[in-house]
């Protein structure tokens, strides 16, 4: 019966028939990835965010998984994917998607297929950007790249997010803008009136725990200090717009999306 | 058989008649202190416990007399019941528990496993039991209403609500009024149409049903244009309070939807963000406040309804006070609902308070829009659901709030059965942290008399007659708070995120705290 069907389907619609075999139909038609983007708005963004990356979905108490990442807790193949959002996952919050359709939910995961990759090509040269990492930016002192560098700010390799070259440059820049989740900065004054400020490992009503830029880290009790304040800067330098030329920043951004694309394969 | 059936009746009454919980019990649940008979202590949600031995001398030796690792997933938020020397819990994904309360021991267990295609905002969540007689009440996420016998947890009956492949699901704590178990039902973001409604505690049979958005002919009908009202949501997913001596019951309506796009939904919406007094044995609308007119930003009007008998301008009002999710404190006269104060708690930016008639005087441009529109305060509020309590003892009311904006946008969707029906979201504007504060206000004026500020959200609330104020918070932290400064005077790190409220009872003469900390429960006494 099954066969009998499927023939028929593939006689009405090839292509759809053909794709539930072997893949998604709707991969790279630009038409279909749109209206998947407008399905995403409507079903996906209120628990995973507008960007998908599950940091602002407005669902209390659920920390929906990060979809930009391209890769995925319950399997990261197409198929995967479908069985999951037609189905749901139980416990998760995550609902069954099943009433939308065949066809809209191949459109979904065309859509979610895109997240991760870079919006614009870069247009720099990595490798003159990688001297200019190490070298003149001196940022491998606090961005590890694989598993040498500092740990103050995130590692830069093998984070699908970092596909965006002009999120990056932005990033670089203006770092005040956007401070990576698991970076928070905290800002005490001690009761001998130093004033230290580092990454929050925690931070709480009553304590933190505070890395510094030389890698260090101790926890502080609200009871203990003068002051205990969240800081809206990063740590990052913010004179980076100036240190760089506009080309070295563009060489910079090629090798941060390098380091991310390398990543994929390791 | 006929005699058979007959006898079995008799019995059923008998049992819901001759027990230790009876409707009298309820009704003079804050005369007895050692016990927790219902989600909000007593009739009037006050969340009191009169219970004194713990108080600022002596907190810095509470400590857990045990804790119990339910095992559950998911994030806990119920009232449990408190009767002789059991508790009575309830917890994410269809669990619950009867618990010996002299060492946290489970002594049963019920569970229904959840179906697929459940259509939830916010997870498999529930906030609690109802007790009557010898018989317990819980709703399941499946929009299911159980009865379970006290003693051993088996299932006397089960009633279907709803359908929830139509988004329907169920997560209030039940409220027992005379022999009826009251109950609401979730899915406001689901393109339900919602209701309260009355069962019969013997039988599970439904007795009324009060439609939160009326239908075709109906009073208020003509706040909707077109066929809008039958996916207008109005949700009521927060027990009500009830008032035995006007026989009202009183409950707050959820968000009209689509959440966001008030276009499609031309009108007031009544009675959705409103809160409706209901008579007790009809179901028959009394009257109703409704406190965001038109909501475009999900502003329920689902926070515990309290009822306080307090002198406004001089004079005595039996009044009930909700701090709505929309940013205001509001204070109604309970017996015709007319408004006696209103008055902000946070920051808010969409309207420049509220008018003499109720209404909010509003500030425009403040709808969401594709592009967004920042509102203050955001998606969840101002004071969200969490519980409230109202202290005997400094004539206080104390609630919770998230302080912030977000920026709301909104999408143009069509109306698919089962599916989210929401039409936009909203964010946390760029480099914005939201922070959350506990707020105690004079409840007749709504005059904030103190507020602790907190890095994260606070959970619901507890009273004493200790003069402390407990409170959960989205870190772990058990904090206990003097009532009258707002000082925190103990904190207790719990292991996991607190979305629960905490209770006090005794047993054998010492006072206990009790609260559930992700899946576990804990309960504390001085040591």
């Amino acid at each position: 019966m099954w066969s009998t069907l499927a023939c028929a389907l593939l006689l009405v619609a090839p292509s759809l028939c053909f794709a539930q075999a072997d893949g998604n139909p709707f991969t790279g038609n630009p038409q279909e990835v749109a209206a998947g983007a407008r399905a995403f708005a409507v079903s996906c963004a209120p628990c995973h965010g507008r960007t998908g990356e599950g940091t602002q979905g407005q669902a209390e108490g659920i920390k929906p998984p990060d979809l930009t990442r391209g890769v995925y807790k319950f399997g990261s193949r197409d198929g995967d994917l479908y069985h999951l959002i037609s189905r749901g996952i139980p416990e998760s919050g995550m609902p069954s998607f099943e009433q939308l359709g065949t066809a809209q939910i191949w459109r979904l995961i065309a859509y979610v297929r895109t997240l991760p990759q870079p919006r614009k090509p870069a247009t720099g040269d990595a490798v003159a950007g990688e001297a200019l990492f190490q070298g003149k930016g001196r940022c491998g002192q606090c961005h590890a790249v694989r598993s040498t560098g500092g740990g103050v700010g995130p590692n830069l390799s093998y984070d699908a997010r970092l596909n965006d070259p002009q999120k990056i440059r932005r990033a670089i820049v203006a770092p005040d803008d956007e401070i990576a989740p698991g970076y928070t900065v905290v800002t005490i004054v001690t009761r001998d009136h130093q004033t230290l400020s580092g990454i929050a490992r925690f931070f709480d009503d009553f304590s933190a725990r505070v890395a510094d830029s030389s890698g260090g880290e101790r926890t502080y009790l609200r009871d203990e200090v003068i002051s205990m304040q969240r800081d809206t800067h990063s740590l990052m330098p913010d004179n980076y717009g100036t240190v760089f030329s506009s080309a070295e920043l563009d060489d910079l951004v090629a090798y941060v999306i390098k380091l991310r694309t390398e990543g994929r394969g390791q | 058989m006929k005699k058979l059936a007959c006898l079995a009746a008799v019995a059923a009454v008998a049992a819901l008649a001759g027990d230790s919980v009876t409707f009298e019990t309820l009704v003079k649940a804050q005369d007895d202190p050692a016990s927790w008979l219902s989600y909000g202590k007593n009739y009037s949600g006050w969340r009191y416990s009169p219970l004194a031995q713990i108080d600022a001398s002596n907190i810095a030796h509470l400590a857990p007399a045990w804790i119990l690792a339910t095992g559950a997933r998911g994030g806990n938020e119920t009232t449990p019941i408190v009767l002789d020397d059991m508790m009575y819990l309830t917890g994410p994904s269809n669990a619950a528990w009867a618990v010996d309360l002299l060492t946290g021991r489970k002594v049963w267990s019920y569970s229904k496993d959840a179906p697929l295609g459940l259509g939830l905002c916010c997870g498999q969540v529930n906030r609690g039991f109802a007790i009557l007689g010898d018989r317990l009440f819980k709703v399941n996420i499946q929009s299911t209403l159980v009865a379970l016998d006290r003693k051993s947890g088996k299932v006397l009956w089960e009633t279907t609500v709803d359908d929830y492949k139509k988004g329907y699901s169920s997560t209030a704590a039940p409220l027992v009024v005379k022999d009826m178990v009251i109950t609401g039902t979730a899915g406001a973001e689901w393109g339900i149409r919602g209701y309260v409604d009355a069962y019969d505690a013997a039988t599970g049979k439904r007795w009324w049903r009060f439609y939160t958005v009326p239908g075709k002919g109906e009073p208020g009908a003509g706040t909707w244009g077109g066929d809008s009202y039958k996916n207008g949501g109005g949700s009521t997913w927060i027990t009500g309070t009830y008032d035995p001596e006007l026989n009202l019951i009183f409950w707050g309506i959820g968000n009209p939807g689509p959440d966001m796009d008030g276009d499609v939904r031309p009108g007031d919406n009544l009675y959705t963000c409103s809160l409706v007094a209901l008579d007790a044995d009809t179901g028959k609308l009394k009257w109703h406040f409704q406190f965001t007119p038109h909501d475009v930003h999900d502003w329920d009007a689902v926070a515990d309804p309290v009822l306080m008998d307090l002198t406004v301008g001089g004079k005595k009002v039996r009044a009930v006070g909700q701090a709505n999710r929309n940013g205001f404190y509001y204070l109604l006269d309970r017996t015709n609902g007319k408004l006696l104060t209103a008055k902000a708690y946070t920051k808010v930016n969409w309207a420049d308070g509220i008018g003499p008639d109720g209404r909010p005087i509003l500030i425009p441009n403040r709808e969401p829009t594709e592009a967004g529109t920042l509102v203050c305060p955001g998606l969840g509020g101002g004071h969200n659901w969490e519980a409230t309590a109202y202290s005997q003892r400094t004539g206080l009311y104390y609630f919770g709030s998230t302080d912030g904006c977000q920026i709301f946008t909104r999408s143009r969707q069509q109306f698919v059965e089962g599916l989210e029906y929401q039409a936009g979201d909203a964010e946390a504007p760029p480099k914005q942290v939201n922070s959350g504060s506990i707020i105690a206000v004079d409840p007749s004026t709504g005059q904030t008399k103190w507020r602790y500020e907190m890095i994260h959200r606070p959970a619901g609330l507890l009273a004493t007659g200790g003069n402390l104020i407990f409170a959960g918070d989205t870190d772990g932290y058990l904090i206990a708070l003097d009532a009258v400064t707002g000082k925190v005077i103990w904190h207790f790190q719990t292991g996991a995120e607190i979305k629960a409220p905490p209770i006090s009872y005794s047993l054998r003469g010492t006072q206990y705290i009790a609260i559930t900390a992700g899946p576990n429960l804990l309960a504390f006494k001085l040591q």
